[in-house]
């Protein structure tokens, strides 16, 4: 009697409980720095901000791939100081609302068009994958000069 | 040679065949309750359908009834029919669904009665279930570095139906006084594909994205003590005393 009596006690904490909902997933466009005469990987000090936002989405710090969140608009622009030397980088992009289920929300995803750039630190820009989704993987290759 | 060695291979088949014993046959003793336990309309009311927000995400909540009756013996035809609503608040999404469904269906009763008074039975049964629903997003909202982007959908309204495999229990409890639990296997057979969002909620069957989903009912009951055997009987057996008289 006195299990069953637990268990009851269990249950009715266990349904008193407040549900918890998780935030809808992100999708973001991951940029990975590399060395155009070398080819290889490299880190850089980065600072970036997107065009019109007050606050930087990176300040100060030393990195080898940045997640650069992209507007439901057409297109996005950030600035982007490597190693204290500033660059545009406007991505052109689509972008389509999905949903993620009705407790979570939806989040959108976006196909990467073209990359256009200003060639300061920036030497050049591949785009490797243009699915911008919510599994993050590597979507652009910038090649920065040494 | 090769056709000796085929018959002899043959033979010996047949002979291992023959030399089986003779599988005996199954007997299946005959239900000796081959009458009707119950006269008259049993109707119920499912008493967690107000409550079901305690076991499933959301606020979900709605009345469900249900009618019965021994129409041949050990064969129950069920008409079931209620209202689901079902509401999610947080910080992303306020969510709506509701609608009124309806099930049909029959159980039969594997156990067996000892006396003419016992009416409890142990039943397996198949529903077919359909809705008329609605859903509509009253907002939704989306954080990025951006801003938050806010936004909604409007009312969409569908059809969506399903099969259900019903295993339970109905007891007397009091004289015409029933209680009983059901588990329900459901099976989605077909709905609308509304592009975005999704069906999220089907009233009377629950998740709109699983395929399959599992339930538990508890119903209490009320058996109208009225015969409509007998009286069909008596007014038949009136109607020929009249014409025999004229």
């Amino acid at each position: 009697m006195k299990r069953f009596l637990y268990l009851i006690c269990i249950l009715t904490v266990a349904m008193a409980c407040k549900e918890v909902f998780e935030p809808p997933p992100q999708a973001l466009l991951q940029a990975t720095f590399y060395n155009s005469s070398t080819k290889l990987a490299m880190s850089s000090l980065v600072l970036a901000q997107g065009v019109g936002i007050d606050s930087p989405v990176f300040r100060d710090s030393v990195r080898f791939n940045m997640l650069f969140p992209l507007t439901i608009k057409d297109t996005t622009r950030y600035i982007i100081w490597l190693d204290s030397k500033s660059d545009s980088i406007t991505f052109i992009h689509e972008t389509k609302q999905k949903y993620a289920s009705m407790e979570t929300g939806f989040y959108y995803e976006y196909k990467l068009r073209s990359v256009r750039f200003t060639k300061n630190r920036i030497d050049s820009i591949k785009i490797v994958d243009s699915l911008i989704t919510t599994k993050w993987n590597e979507n652009i290759k910038l090649y920065i000069k040494p | 040679m090769k056709i000796l060695s085929f018959i002899l291979s043959l033979s010996l088949l047949t002979a291992i065949c023959y030399g089986q014993p003779e599988q005996k046959k199954k007997y299946k003793p005959k239900r000796t309750d081959n009458y009707i336990h119950m006269g008259g309309i049993r109707f119920g009311m499912d008493v967690t359908r107000p409550f079901q927000n305690y076991w499933t995400k959301g606020n979900r909540y709605g009345t469900e009834f249900s009618a019965d009756m021994e129409l041949w013996p050990n064969l129950y035809p069920v008409f079931e029919t209620g209202y689901d609503v079902m509401k999610i608040k947080t910080d992303y999404v306020d969510y709506a669904g509701n609608g009124s469904y309806s099930r049909v269906g029959i159980d039969y009763n594997f156990l067996q009665a000892q006396t003419k008074k016992d009416k409890d039975i142990f039943y397996m049964g198949l529903r077919y279930g359909f809705t008329l629903a609605r859903q509509q997003v009253n907002q939704y909202k989306i954080d990025s570095y951006w801003g938050a982007i806010t936004g909604d959908f409007g009312n969409q309204s569908y059809f969506a139906h399903w099969a259900e495999f019903v295993l339970g229990i109905k007891g007397e409890i009091f004289h015409n006084f029933y209680m009983g639990w059901t588990i329900r296997g459901k099976f989605k057979l077909n709905n609308k594909d509304l592009k975005m969002p999704p069906i999220y909620f089907i009233p009377g069957y629950g998740k709109g994205e699983k395929g399959f989903n599992l339930d538990f009912t508890y119903s209490v009951y009320y058996n109208i003590p009225w015969d409509f055997r007998k009286s069909v009987g008596v007014s038949k057996k009136v109607v020929a005393k009249q014409v025999k008289v004229k």
